[in-house]
């Protein structure tokens, strides 16, 4: 981090288009097999990703955890390979830690410590020497959000800022990727928000690759673009989610206000099918019916459309359909 | 004008060595040591009898400003009594500075689950034992062995290179008393602090260690009317040991041999024990 | 009013900390979802409403029955706590158990209840395993089963689905849907906004142990003045649609979207925008999408608390 001079950017609603998944490979699974005394925790993954985020899903005891405790060299595979960035974990182990950010989901700190000298060690600790890890955890700390609070012991942090040190510690050394573990685990609305924010910017940024594991699928889905869903120690769905969203669309949301069963059946006279709970309708489109057909009927019902989007799956039904699998 | 937003950068500059890593635990152990008030004043207490040492050396070699004090004749020699009990006083101050430096070394780690970020570096449990046990080893080395080598070669430069090299082996026993006293103390810390989360419980425990040991070891000799409660007594096996080592004749029933097996056996469990206790995930069953 | 539960100009000081201050509720039944910041007094008005802690000041009743009859109160009121605590050497089973007997049932109708509930919470896998033995999202669920094994009326959940894998959290999601159309009256305090968007019949904003807000959300949303609602909509002539949105006169503040293909606007009547943009698609405009741009939760939140907020 450092300070760099440009011009001002002018406000306004910000949406990069994301730019296309670079060919590096990020992780590279084969036949990874994990085993914890009699018990088989991972059975043969095998996948390649390359996503600039890449999300990990699966109900609790899939083996998210331990995939992750592998790829950073706790756990030794009793079969099958992994590579960080083109590195065998068993191998090269400690040039690949170099290279990792790591926020456990656990709470992980010294009580003791300030902020400040705490990412400093860690700082230290990865490999930096003493003057560049305390501008870099200064640097860290800001970016971050505790500008204020840096010198203040962890322990008298709330949990929101706990979570924001523990990022801080993860980032100070300039890592390549950057493994998150349950990053919004008991944050407020507000704070929820920033760590989300900053995880996209991070992703956007492109210095940083990031592996994101989370059992709240709206937060995976808004910071990720590779998702792989475990279940029981396989791989039960890959899923590219950028491609997902360029894909065929027909299918329409729609909220309305004044609507009745008789707004729908138009809609289904129509050609469309349709399905209603509530206010919310999902539409899908027959062949030669656009939105403009839509608002038509609305405009003749006097129906108030408040929502209107086309939708592919949304990564909620992609990932309970692959727990059916 | 220009406006600066800051942003992030990657880190692209030289890394320090690889080897050199356990030294920033040292650094940053130590800074803790010398914040605590507490702590400071023990530590420069335990230069107060080296110092009188010192001046008995300087008076020894000095008869006549003891004559003219009217104190007469050869009351202090410097032998190997003398640096025996150089020893076994600043062996007990080590142990004083232990109980406050050793539970504070590992259970902050645990307490709150900071393991694993120490182990997601390029970081080895090895490098984090050595580490963290450095700090003991040396600041217990400072008021052990290296201000007794010191008074040993003053003492040298008083009285010559014939006695320098007679009592040589005075200084071979100085190291090594020392060193295994320190290796007992660091490793018996160690572990109690990667064993129990709050450090005042630790320093409880190791206090207790010693002296219930102590206690619990003669009430099984008496009771049992055997030798072996010995073993629970860390500070008779040491002092076993200790007089072996510079050469004094003692009443103790127990052979310098055994002592040292003894205190192997207690290195290796509590080396066992904070191996179990220092990785970066909890093993559950 | 012995169909609501009601707070009487409650406060609530711990000493000098004030916990809440000048309540005034009534909630119906169905899901009430309580929102707010960490510290802002949701904590304190679960505990108020199921007796645990007493009011400085004021009455609570709930279903007609006052907070201090633990003997009355208990029985319609099921309470899961935030806090991660079980005594120790239990099985799952054995909590719920002891816990049923503990409000008077005998052992048969104990044992059935327990069971059913651990039935609810698909826990019947687990049920005989040492609580200490449970992963995050298993103590959630037995802290649930906790709550509603005795069937009570209320249900009073602090953030019951923290830890809770998206399989488990729809479950719960729909377990307690099950219970708000039995008439139950389910108060769940969460974090995750959009999920409360979704699944609450009402919503509580706290900040600072003031009631910020109550109701539904979209009337909460139109009574706030000073916000006129956004709405995003993304089209392929943008520009016309912002000349024809300027002619009809009912938005006060329109922008371009950055990448050209949409526009921002800002209107105080969105109710009429509505109807008239159900004209302007007619005409040669291909709308893609129509986002109401703060019209949930959490705009709300963002409007009433979010800017009171530092990293505290």
């Amino acid at each position: 981090m450092s300070t760099t001079a440009q011009p001002a950017a002018a406000e306004g609603v910000t949406e990069r288009p994301p730019a296309a998944a670079p060919a590096a490979s990020v992780i590279q699974l084969e036949a990874l097999s994990v085993r914890f005394g009699k018990r088989d925790i991972l059975r043969g993954l095998t996948a390649d990703l390359r996503g600039r985020s890449i999300g990990l899903l699966g109900p609790n005891g899939a083996g998210k955890s331990t995939l992750i405790n592998t790829l950073l060299g706790f756990y030794k595979p009793v079969a099958g390979s992994a590579r960080v960035f083109g590195r065998d974990i068993t191998k090269e182990t400690r040039s690949i830690r170099r290279m990792i950010g790591y926020m456990p989901e656990n709470d992980a700190f010294i009580s003791k410590m300030s902020a400040v000298s705490f990412v400093q060690m860690m700082g230290e600790l990865s490999g930096l020497p003493s003057e560049v890890a305390l501008e870099r955890a200064h640097e860290a700390l800001f970016y971050v959000g505790l500008a204020e609070a840096r010198y203040r012991q962890i322990g008298t942090y709330s949990l929101g800022m706990k979570q924001l040190a523990k990022l801080a510690q993860a980032i100070v050394h300039g890592p390549k990727l950057l493994i998150l573990d349950e990053p919004t685990n008991g944050l407020d609305p507000s704070a929820r928000q920033r760590m989300i924010r900053m995880i996209r910017e991070i992703r956007d940024t492109g210095e940083m690759r990031i592996l994101m594991s989370s059992h709240l699928l709206r937060d995976v889905e808004d910071t990720c673009e590779e998702v792989l869903i475990l279940k029981q120690g396989q791989i039960a769905h890959y899923s590219d989610l950028n491609q997902e969203r360029r894909a065929n669309r027909r299918f329409l949301e729609l909220e309305t206000y004044g609507a009745n069963g008789d707004f729908v059946d138009a809609i289904e006279r129509l050609g469309c099918e349709c399905a209603a709970t509530a206010n919310r309708i999902k539409v899908v489109l027959a062949d030669g019916v656009e939105t403009r057909d839509v608002f038509r009927l609305a405009a003749e019902r006097q129906v108030r459309i408040r929502r209107l989007n086309f939708r592919r799956d949304t990564l909620e039904d992609i990932f309970l359909k692959a727990m059916d699998v | 004008m220009a406006i600066y937003r800051r942003s992030y950068k990657p880190y692209t500059g030289a890394l320090t060595a690889t080897w050199s890593r356990w030294l920033v635990l040292f650094r940053y152990a130590r800074r803790n040591l010398f914040r605590s008030k507490v702590q400071t004043v023990l530590f420069t207490i335990c230069f107060f009898y080296p110092l009188l040492c010192l001046g008995g050396i300087y008076l020894a070699h000095n008869l006549s400003f003891l004559a003219q004090i009217g104190v007469s004749g050869n009351l202090i020699s410097i032998d190997n009594r003398f640096f025996f009990r150089l020893l076994a006083v600043q062996g007990v101050l080590a142990f004083l500075l232990t109980a406050f430096i050793g539970p504070g070394l590992i259970s902050p780690d645990l307490a709150n689950g900071a393991l694993p970020l120490y182990f997601c570096r390029p970081f080895s449990r090895a490098e984090y034992i050595v580490g963290k046990s450095s700090v003991l080893a040396i600041t217990l080395s400072q008021i052990t062995w290296i201000p007794g080598l010191v008074l040993f070669a003053i003492q040298a430069g008083f009285a010559g290179p014939r006695w320098a090299w007679d009592n040589l082996w005075i200084a071979g026993s100085l190291i090594l008393g020392s060193l295994i006293w320190i290796a007992i103390l660091s490793l018996l810390a160690m572990a109690l602090s990667a064993w129990v989360k709050w450090r005042i419980v630790a320093g409880a425990l190791l206090l207790a260690v010693m002296f219930f040991g102590a206690g619990f070891g003669q009430a099984i000799n008496a009771v049992l009317r055997i030798e072996s409660g010995y073993f629970f007594n860390l500070g008779y096996l040491m002092a076993a040991v200790w007089t072996d080592l510079f050469r004094i004749e003692s009443e103790q029933s127990l052979s310098a041999g055994d002592a040292w097996i003894a205190l192997l056996v207690y290195c290796v469990i509590c080396l066992g024990l904070l191996v179990r206790k220092v990785r970066a995930y909890e093993v559950v069953r | 009013m012995k169909d609501r539960i009601v707070f009487e100009n409650v406060s609530k000081f711990y000493d000098e900390i004030l916990g809440v201050n000048h309540l005034n509720l009534s909630i119906p039944p169905g899901i009430t979802s309580l929102v707010g910041p960490n510290g802002s007094g949701k904590t304190t008005l679960m505990n108020l409403m199921t007796g645990l802690v007493k009011p400085s000041r004021g009455q609570i009743y709930v279903l007609g029955c006052r907070t201090d009859d633990p003997e009355n109160l208990f029985k319609m009121v099921g309470y899961s706590t935030q806090f991660d605590a079980f005594p120790k050497g239990l099985t799952g089973f054995q909590f719920l158990y002891s816990y049923l007997q503990l409000s008077g049932r005998d052992s048969h109708t104990a044992e059935q209840l327990a069971w059913r509930a651990i039935e609810r919470v698909n826990l019947r896998n687990d049920a005989g395993r040492n609580i200490a033995g449970y992963s995050k999202g298993m103590r959630q669920r037995i802290r649930l089963a906790q709550a509603l094994a005795h069937d009570p009326k209320v249900l009073v959940l602090d953030e019951p689905l923290n830890g809770l894998d998206p399989l488990a959290r729809s479950e719960s999601i729909a377990l307690f849907r099950a219970a708000a159309e039995l008439g139950c009256y389910v108060i769940i305090s969460s974090h995750i906004l959009h999920e409360v968007d979704v699944i609450s019949d009402q919503v509580i904003l706290l900040s600072n142990g003031y009631v910020v807000a109550e109701g539904q959300i979209q009337t909460v949303r139109s009574e706030i003045q000073e916000h006129p609602t956004q709405i995003l909509i993304r089209c392929t002539r943008p520009r016309e649609l912002a000349a024809k949105v300027i002619e009809s006169e009912l938005a006060s503040e329109i922008a371009i979207h950055n990448d050209g293909r949409g526009l921002l606007l800002k209107t105080r009547n969105s109710d009429n925008f509505y109807l008239a943009l159900n004209e302007l698609a007619l005409n040669g405009i291909e709308i893609e999408s129509v986002t109401p741009a703060d019209d949930d939760v959490f705009s709300v939140y963002e409007y009433l608390i979010g800017n009171e907020e530092v990293v505290r």
